[in-house]
């Protein structure tokens, strides 16, 4: 066997080098080993067993015996059957991955929502929510939904946070069946095409809609813009693009999670906006804040961003004066109602901190569905598609809390004699499965954010 | 030359994956009766079996292909997603409604359309990596492939970005029967359950992914046990005495890594046309790693472990799902398995059996 | 060469079509360059060192960074901020630093021990457990610090007002701590390597390991050596990259490529080339924005995409890298 001229690795032609050098570092050829054995390592054992007509049957039982741990691992759960057990729905959260963020804060709602929904009952049965954790994925999110519909069988999915996600599980889940799917957190524009796909939080259109107004009304005829490179940005961006009439200057996306924005900061100065509008997250804004202030370009024009880019983490984490009169518009809940504040108290009692709008989304999903599933003849997807817009619709009688609705529905009311107003906003789902947006403009003064006007959407 | 002696350890070494091979036969067939069983009693949802069994054949699929790249020719391939991820995109970009480029092309059409891109891809990668040492051809492609990804994250007016391209419609939209198949048997009511659309259309998506496997099965082996395939497994050992042969290794070695990544392609077919929505997600390195796990675990050079190996990986997947574990301890897991494999059984589970390399080489002679 | 002067008819050409005004961009970027190459050059020593001494390609590299930098943020964490200040970086970001180099040391050191040495495998077998191990780190990071960002609790500072008067760079404090401290570092292992014993027998053993264990060098104590100062440079990388920005359980592996595409241009096997490769690949990194500047439509974003094919490159035409077949 030939060892080769060069007996390690170092030095060596990084083209190919006969197979024989690259094995122990010593490189040197061993001639019992070369025998019957591949000498490239220990993956290829040669087997001497011949045996090839056990093959084919083999194979059958592969095809057959496919997952099967998975599977029977996965499967003794017979759902909410019985009739006298919980009634289950799914929910599918990122509890992990790149919007791991907003499935903390709707945990927090969901939780506070199920504990407020299970002090009265529906029709003296709990609720009890399956959640499983899409990763922030496409990928693993079907996955979820995949086994929530179709192995649990629950016939209401609340899902999902990641606006690619809820339509990837729409399309390849839900689509066709009964089951009811009410995203929690998807603010494309893009859901607004499914019908079936109903969503807790406004589309984000109304939010550009404004932004642009806003930038418009305050006199800046030119804006530099940079969006996060995903769904959410780009859904936003491009619905802002289209209600925008000023000069873009500079409009360029970025990816979530960099350890440095220097370049798109130094580029959106280097032209000479009159506005700066950041559609991204928390942590991607307060570095560009952190590296505008640092070159010190802070002050060169006035800025506005989309929902995601405030928040405690940003104040906490920005210099004092880096963000002075910056305007932000996010979907809000109706934080003068006197349904919000006490979900607000409760919410700051339980977790110590003030309520985000997206904990309330979650909150008010959970309320839904579970007037839902009290309204519904039966606890099938199809009685609960029946009833779960009029829940929310102005038809009937205002109600704030899951507590009044459910009275009225236990008196023998129907779903159209109940408008419940979410601690989120009026709900009231149109025709393409949106709420009613309900916008909030927070402008930063001496590094707090003060609340300076309300904007209900179409 | 005739069968010598062989050694001890070579007998026990037989022995040994004997026994390997009847467990893990008797676990799958286990598994696969617990399956049914639990299907038929009504513990197993129907739609949800098909679609585990629809999953393990797409990482089966990419575990053949990266077995035709490692386990036939050696080659370090660290670019299986990139591939996947161009299945997908290029019938995609062709035949969705919400494509940037057209929506015109039928997706079969569309299939064909992305073998050419694959085999136009794989010689772009090839040609400067497979002349390259084990480790840099690892770097080098895992780089390219990066390069793949970031234009498909970030030209937007021709791959959607990542807004994603939605509207995907049916594999076999506009043929005549099987179009529309999945819709006009209708609901089947069969007591414990009902068999609706998704479950028909999985089914449908099941049969096309399985007959993908099916096909790259029956080619690979036949090319397993062709001349050609000979040549490969020759270089693989010793490229040397494949050269004094007279067999270009450089040629040998783009065919497979060619072939191998259609057969992987072939799962990111399956992979649009039953997600209906597709982001540039699909390109993560992820499921390149997977693809190597279940190579490792199954066998290199082994088509059977391939599709184990594939096996496993959704097991893992799903099962830890299942439990209710995040994916924090899944990530663990699957780090775990991969070094308890090569720390206790590098060959892998189901290493290929009867690996002739030249007759000579049996049973331990004296040539050189 | 042909590398060299392209970035500089690039550069010059940005200037003279842009006009005197854009100098200052210019440095500028040259000058988060300089910041950034620091932590790749940090991160592509370790790695260097381990394929010139363990022989393959350390995949976990990155994930060791990430090892640091929380072990750093758990250490500042507990030690506070208070104290005095070097910097404007409190006492407590030190001993962090010292903190994130101990353990990322320990950590691999303990995994070499475990999993590396035991393994009979070729050094592809070691290229694919240490995948499995860069998984398990993260898993481990992920379990007890979940899958946010975190960042270290020290302030964001202005530029440095005199540079920025000077020469219109804007440089803040922590960047030319980050620049001096890795420079210190740098050179405290060039004084090791060619002055110290140690520094003799790990070169003697990077040029030829069965040469030293003839000539009576305890191998395996160079290479605990060499896993304690790779790994160790490593976790002072990930601080930095903290520091630098953020931390999140795929900042190691986010940078690793980049770190192997510094490596391979310096030269597999050359700590020096290492240092060379990673301040070139860092610089162009940084640079990229003058792409679009110029007119050239390769956006940022495509920033680590350029270094994958400067990677491709320099294997196709000099595999041997731009140190060559030095070993040090």
């Amino acid at each position: 066997m030939v060892t080769g001229a060069c007996g390690n690795e170092l030095g060596c032609d990084a083209r190919t080098t006969p197979r024989s050098r690259n094995h122990a570092p010593s490189g040197t050829a061993d001639p019992e080993r070369g025998k019957g054995y591949m000498r490239c390592s220990l993956f290829m054992n040669v087997n001497m067993v011949h045996n090839t007509k056990r093959l084919t049957r083999r194979d059958i039982l592969r095809a057959t015996g496919v997952a099967g741990i998975a599977a029977t691992a996965g499967c003794v759960d017979l759902g909410g059957g019985g009739e006298s057990g919980p009634y289950e729905i799914g929910m599918v959260d990122s509890q992990t991955g790149s919007l791991s963020a907003f499935g903390e804060r709707n945990q927090r709602g969901r939780d506070l929502a199920l504990s407020a929904v299970n002090d009265v009952g529906i029709g003296g049965r709990e609720l009890s929510i399956s959640v499983q954790d899409s990763q922030s994925q496409q990928s693993t999110g079907v996955s979820a939904a995949q086994q929530l519909v179709n192995q649990e069988g629950v016939p209401f999915l609340i899902g999902a946070v990641g606006s690619g996600v809820s339509i990837a599980i729409y399309q390849s889940v839900i689509e066709g069946t009964d089951v009811v799917q009410l995203s929690q957190n998807s603010t494309s524009p893009g859901l607004t095409d499914y019908p079936g796909l109903l969503r807790m939080s406004p589309t984000g259109r109304t939010q550009s809609s404004a932004l642009a107004d806003i930038i418009s009304e305050d006199g800046n005829e030119s804006v530099a813009l940079t969006y996060v490179n995903n769904d959410y940005g780009s859904g936003i961006t491009q619905a802002f693009r289209d209600a925008y009439d000023g000069e873009i200057l500079y409009d360029s996306s970025h990816d979530q999670g960099q350890s440095s924005y220097s370049s798109v900061v130094s580029q959106m100065a280097n032209t000479d906006a009159d506005a700066w509008l950041f559609i991204t997250y928390q942590p991607e804004f307060t570095t560009m804040t952190q590296e505008a202030y640092s070159s010190g370009v802070e002050g060169q024009a006035t800025w506005y961003g989309a929902d995601s880019v405030q928040g405690s983490d940003v104040l906490d984490n920005t210099p004092e004066g880096s963000l002075e009169g910056m305007k932000v518009v996010l979907p809000s809940a109706p934080v003068d109602q006197e349904n919000y504040q006490s979900f607000a108290s409760e919410f700051e009692s339980e977790y110590d901190r003030e309520p985000t709008v997206w904990a309330a989304y979650a909150y008010d999903c959970v309320v839904t569905a579970a007037l839902s599933i009290q309204a519904a003849d039966e606890f099938t997807g199809a009685a609960l598609g029946d009833v779960v817009r009029d829940v929310t619709r102005p038809e009937g009688e205002q109600v704030t809390s899951f507590e009044a609705a459910s009275e009225i529905l236990a008196d023998g009311g129907s779903a159209s004699d109940v408008d419940y107003q979410g601690v989120s906003g009026p709900i009231d789902f149109d025709e393409n499965g949106d709420p009613v947006a309900y916008l909030q403009i927070l402008t930063v003064q001496d590094h707090e954010y003060e609340s300076t006007g309300f904007i209900t959407g179409e | 030359m005739a069968d010598e002696t062989r050694s001890a350890f070579e007998e026990s070494e037989d022995t040994r994956q004997a026994q390997i091979e009847r467990a893990t036969n008797a676990v799958l067939v286990a598994a696969a009766l617990a399956l049914v069983g639990g299907t038929l009693v009504g513990l197993v949802s129907p739609s949800y079996l098909v679609f585990l069994v629809s999953l393990a054949a797409m990482y089966g699929l990419l575990s053949l292909g990266l077995n035709v790249q490692w386990g036939y020719a050696g080659l370090i391939n660290f670019s299986v997603a990139a591939f996947f991820g161009l299945g997908a995109y290029v019938p995609v970009l062709l035949s969705a409604s919400g494509s940037p480029i057209t929506d015109a092309v039928p997706p079969i059409v569309g299939l064909f359309a992305a073998v050419v891109v694959t085999v136009l891809l794989a010689l772009a990668i090839g040609i400067p990596t497979l002349s390259l040492r084990e480790d840099y051809l690892a770097i080098a492609s895992l780089g390219l492939a990066e390069v793949v990804r970031l234009v498909f994250r970030n030209q937007e007016n021709w791959t959607g970005g990542t807004s994603g391209v939605g509207g995907i419609p049916l594999f076999f939209e506009g043929v005549p029967v099987l179009g529309t198949l999945p819709r006009d048997i209708g609901t089947v009511d069969l007591g414990i359950y009902t068999l609706g659309f998704q479950f028909w259309n999985g089914l449908l998506n099941a049969l096309i992914v399985g007959s993908f496997v099916l096909v790259s099965y029956l080619v690979l082996r036949r090319v397993h046990r062709s001349p050609w395939g000979r040549v490969l497994r020759t270089i693989r050992s010793d490229e040397d005495l494949a050269e004094a042969l007279g067999k270009n290794a450089y040629a040998f070695r783009m065919q497979a890594f060619v072939l191998g990544s259609v057969v992987t392609m072939l799962a990111g077919v399956y992979y649009a046309y039953s997600n209906y929505f597709l982001t540039p997600g699909i390109f993560d390195p992820i499921y390149t790693f997977y693809a190597w796990i279940a190579v490792i675990l199954g066998g290199s050079g082994s088509n059977r472990g391939a599709l184990f190996g594939g096996v496993v990986i959704v097991a893992i997947i799903e099962g830890t799902r299942a439990f209710g574990l995040s994916a924090s301890w899944r990530l663990f897991a699957v780090g775990l398995l991969i070094i308890l494999v090569m720390r206790f059984r590098p060959q892998g589970v189901l290493p290929p059996r009867d690996e002739l390399i030249w007759p000579g080489a049996r049973g331990g002679g004296t040539d050189e | 060469m042909i590398g060299s002067l392209s970035a500089a008819g690039v550069l010059a050409s940005a200037v003279a079509q842009l006009g005197g005004g854009y100098l200052p961009q210019l440095l500028n970027y040259l000058a988060n360059g300089v910041v950034f190459s620091a932590i790749i050059v940090l991160g592509g020593i370790g790695l260097s060192l381990v394929y010139s001494i363990a022989n393959f390609a350390n995949f976990a590299h990155g994930d060791t960074m990430t090892v640091g930098a929380y072990a750093g943020l758990v250490t500042l964490g507990a030690v506070g901020t208070a104290g005095p200040q070097l910097f404007s970086l409190p006492l407590g970001f030190y001993a962090a630093l010292l903190a994130g180099i101990a353990v990322a040391a320990i950590v691999a050191v303990a995994t070499h021990y475990l999993i590396y040495e035991p393994l009979d495998v070729d050094s592809i077998g070691l290229l694919i457990t240490s995948i499995g191990v860069a998984f398990v780190y993260r898993a481990l990071v992920q379990l007890r610090f979940g899958t946010g960002t975190y960042e270290y609790d020290i302030a964001t500072l202005r530029p440095i007002p005199w540079i920025e008067d000077l020469t219109g760079i804007t440089l803040t404090e922590h960047e030319v701590a980050i620049v001096l401290v890795s420079t210190t570092l740098v050179v405290a292992l060039h004084v090791v390597l060619q002055y110290t014993t140690l520094g003799r027998t790990m070169r003697a053993t990077a040029d030829n390991e069965s040469l030293a264990k003839v000539s009576g060098i305890r191998t395996d104590r160079v290479i605990t050596s060499m896993w304690v100062i790779g790994a160790g440079l490593a976790g002072a990388a990930g601080v930095f990259l903290g520091l630098y920005n953020q931390l999140s359980p795929r900042m190691g592996f986010n940078l690793l490529l980049v770190v192997f595409a510094a490596v391979i241009l310096g030269g597999i096997g050359s700590v020096y080339g290492a240092m060379l490769g990673g301040f070139v690949i860092g610089m162009v990194n940084r640079l990229t924005p003058v792409l679009t500047d110029v007119g050239i439509p390769i956006e940022p974003a495509y920033a680590n995409a350029i270094a994958f094919v400067i990677m491709v490159l320099v294997l196709l035409v000099r595999p041997t890298g731009i140190a060559g077949e030095e070993v040090t």
